[in-house]
């Protein structure tokens, strides 16, 4: 796509406009910065409070023990998983438009999964005793973790994740440091060039950097995907009805892609407008991530229907009474929201003129993070109030407590975003260079020195 | 990089044809001993000529190493925590061993090491993390290309050869 792209800028403009717009935010940044300032702080808060006062204040309780910081933790490692989709998946299939978006991928990545990672330790109340459980260390009961359990295999899925993202980010990152390096003088120079780990841009370091990025790309793909399946493993390896079914690893995948693709839409447009990043991230690229997010959100269409009439089709009684009371029950809302953001909302990206308008693009994007939030919400509650005994059946609605502590993550996730892209390039100057024009001697010149 | 590496002549470029044409044409000769050519990003025929220079990057056997101790670390633990504590559950008894459940121990511990193994290999087979690391000219992380060629003089053939080639500029660095 990009090759056809007449671009206004050439490769000379990319180290100049990137970094002089990082250095210089629009005062909207700061706006932006203090909000999500504001909301950290009330989580903080939230969190400090259910520390001292126990897990009485959220709204956990007999017989739905996994309510909201579950949710938050399915949520979050899904908006994790396009940061990788992007970088590794579109890297393989050359995909060039990624190249503009790839870092702002990657970071958001890496960010919301350390906010997923909060959550499990929220949600144990005593944070300090999680090791226990959650790491195989020796400990004085010469007891060891239970690496039978679905939780064990989410914290190695979940952990490698991270890291492998992390190394994927900052792997990309060196050249561009370098290039920061070698614009800055003093103490900042010598950060920059400890940073860039001495990275000079030699043929030999280029040579086996594409070669182990290649490899970390290749790596990095079954993982995206082991992932989410192995977080949906969480559910359908239980017996609850609602959970356990066989269409969960590809329906938390194609959903968990569908919410990091809008989620990227979402940070990528008011970033932009930000950072002046207009000549370089071009609208063709923004509407090939709506491309994307529209052939994600059919597949997870597809999975809610075919979720509906399994649960029909098995002719087990206790799971049809679980997708009927979904749809017509008491937290039949959640239901409808999901649909709709994720269904039926996406629909109108099927027009060119609608994928190529921002304001709707972004509106829709908006809407599909809060239908697939609920989506998580509806799948664990909705299963956790009503199992096979009518005499534990109960009902669960988020307390104060919770909903501040979920605020306080979409602050704590945005205000490391907001740092990151105020010191950092938030696009990857040496990758963008290579789907821009290339440096080519022009045809005059090359006809006077053949002749 | 020691002082007399970094004596020599650097030749600054534009255009990527340029640069990848006096690659292509010193990489034969004797006297562009140790050259080195810079450049501020990843052109494939720049990784071409790198290709033809220095064979197909040997960090594959990185990953390949990091992998398979990955697989095997994650048999091996949890077989050898069930070893030394037995969880008696459903019906099996201790020294039945529940292979199926650690392959995702073995998949997840073979992504992460392989991944940190290709690091290590990225930085074994670059020469980098490298403090010393001479920047030869501040332009080659921005727009331009540059040729390093070590011992040689501005007035030696080697700079005309280079200027030759459609350099914007040569000089020494000594």
């Amino acid at each position: 796509m990009s090759d056809e792209l007449v671009w206004d800028k050439t490769i000379s403009d990319v180290n100049d406009g990137i970094l002089k717009a990082t250095g210089k935010p629009h005062p909207s940044y700061y706006v932006a910065l203090s909000l999500s300032l504001v909301f950290l702080i009330i989580g903080i808060i939230a969190w400090a409070l259910q520390i001292t006062y126990g897990m009485g204040l959220s709204g956990l309780n007999a017989p739905v023990y996994w309510g909201t910081y579950i949710t938050n933790f399915v949520f979050w490692v899904g908006i994790g998983h396009a940061g990788t989709l992007i970088s590794a998946i579109l890297f393989l299939f050359r995909a060039k438009w990624r190249n503009s978006i790839n870092r702002s991928a990657e970071a958001m990545t890496v960010f919301a999964v350390i906010t997923a990672g909060l959550f499990p330790l929220i949600h144990v109340g005593r944070v300090w005793l999680a090791a226990y459980w959650m790491v195989p260390l020796p400990n004085t009961n010469n007891l060891w973790v239970n690496f039978r359990s679905p939780l064990l295999w989410d914290v190695f899925a979940i952990s490698t994740y991270l890291t492998v993202s992390l190394l994927f980010w900052y792997m990309g990152l060196v050249p561009d440091i370098a290039s920061m390096r070698d614009r800055v003088k003093g103490y900042k120079r010598a950060m920059f060039a400890f940073l860039s780990f001495g990275w000079t841009g030699t043929l030999r370091q280029w040579h086996h950097y594409e070669a182990g990025y290649g490899f970390l790309a290749a790596l990095a793909t079954p993982l995206v995907l082991s992932v989410h399946s192995i977080v949906s493993w969480d559910f359908a390896m239980s017996v609850q009805p609602g959970w356990h079914t066989t269409i969960f690893p590809p329906y938390f995948v194609a959903g968990a892609i569908l919410s990091g693709c809008a989620m990227v839409y979402t940070l990528v447009l008011p970033f932009r407008r930000m950072f002046r990043m207009e000549g370089f991230i071009r609208p063709e690229h923004l509407e090939a991530l709506i491309k994307l997010t529209l052939l994600t959100s059919t597949i997870v269409s597809y999975a809610y229907g075919i979720e509906f009439f399994v649960a029909w089709y098995s002719g087990n009684p206790f799971e049809w009474a679980i997708f009927v009371k979904r749809a017509i029950g008491p937290y039949s809302f959640y239901f409808w929201v999901m649909v709709f953001c994720n269904c039926v909302f996406p629909l109108v990206f099927w027009s060119k003129k609608a994928r190529n308008n921002q304001t709707i693009c972004f509106i829709v994007c908006v809407l599909v993070n809060v239908g697939m939030w609920f989506e998580r919400y509806n799948i664990i509650v909705s299963s956790l109030v009503e199992d096979f005994v009518p005499g534990s059946w109960g009902h669960y609605e988020p307390s104060l407590t919770e909903i501040a502590i979920t605020l306080g993550s979409f602050g704590w996730f945005f205000t490391w975003l907001l740092i990151f892209c105020r010191f950092f390039p938030f696009v990857s100057m040496s990758e963008l260079k290579l789907i821009m024009p290339k440096p080519l001697r022009p045809k005059t010149k090359l006809k006077e020195v053949k002749g | 990089m020691n002082k007399v590496r970094n004596n020599g002549i650097v030749a600054i470029y534009r255009y990527l044809d340029d640069v990848c044409e006096v690659a292509e044409s010193i990489e034969k000769r004797d006297d562009f001993k140790d050259h080195e050519i810079i450049s501020h990003t990843s052109y494939h025929e720049l990784i071409h000529i790198a290709e033809k220079k220095y064979g197909i990057s040997q960090v594959r056997w990185f990953t390949l190493t990091g992998a398979l101790t990955g697989v095997f670390t994650g048999f091996a633990m949890p077989l050898a925590m069930d070893y030394d504590w037995p969880l008696v559950v459903g019906g099996k008894t201790a020294g039945v061993y529940s292979l199926p459940a650690y392959v995702v121990f073995g998949f997840e511990l073979m992504i992460l090491l392989g991944a940190i193994a290709t690091i290590v290999g990225m930085f074994v087979m670059g020469r980098f993390p490298n403090p010393k690391a001479t920047v030869f000219d501040t332009r080659t992380t921005d727009d331009r290309f540059a040729v390093f060629v070590p011992g040689v003089s501005i007035d030696s053939q080697q700079a005309k050869l280079l200027k030759e080639f459609g350099a914007e500029e040569v000089y020494s660095t000594t």
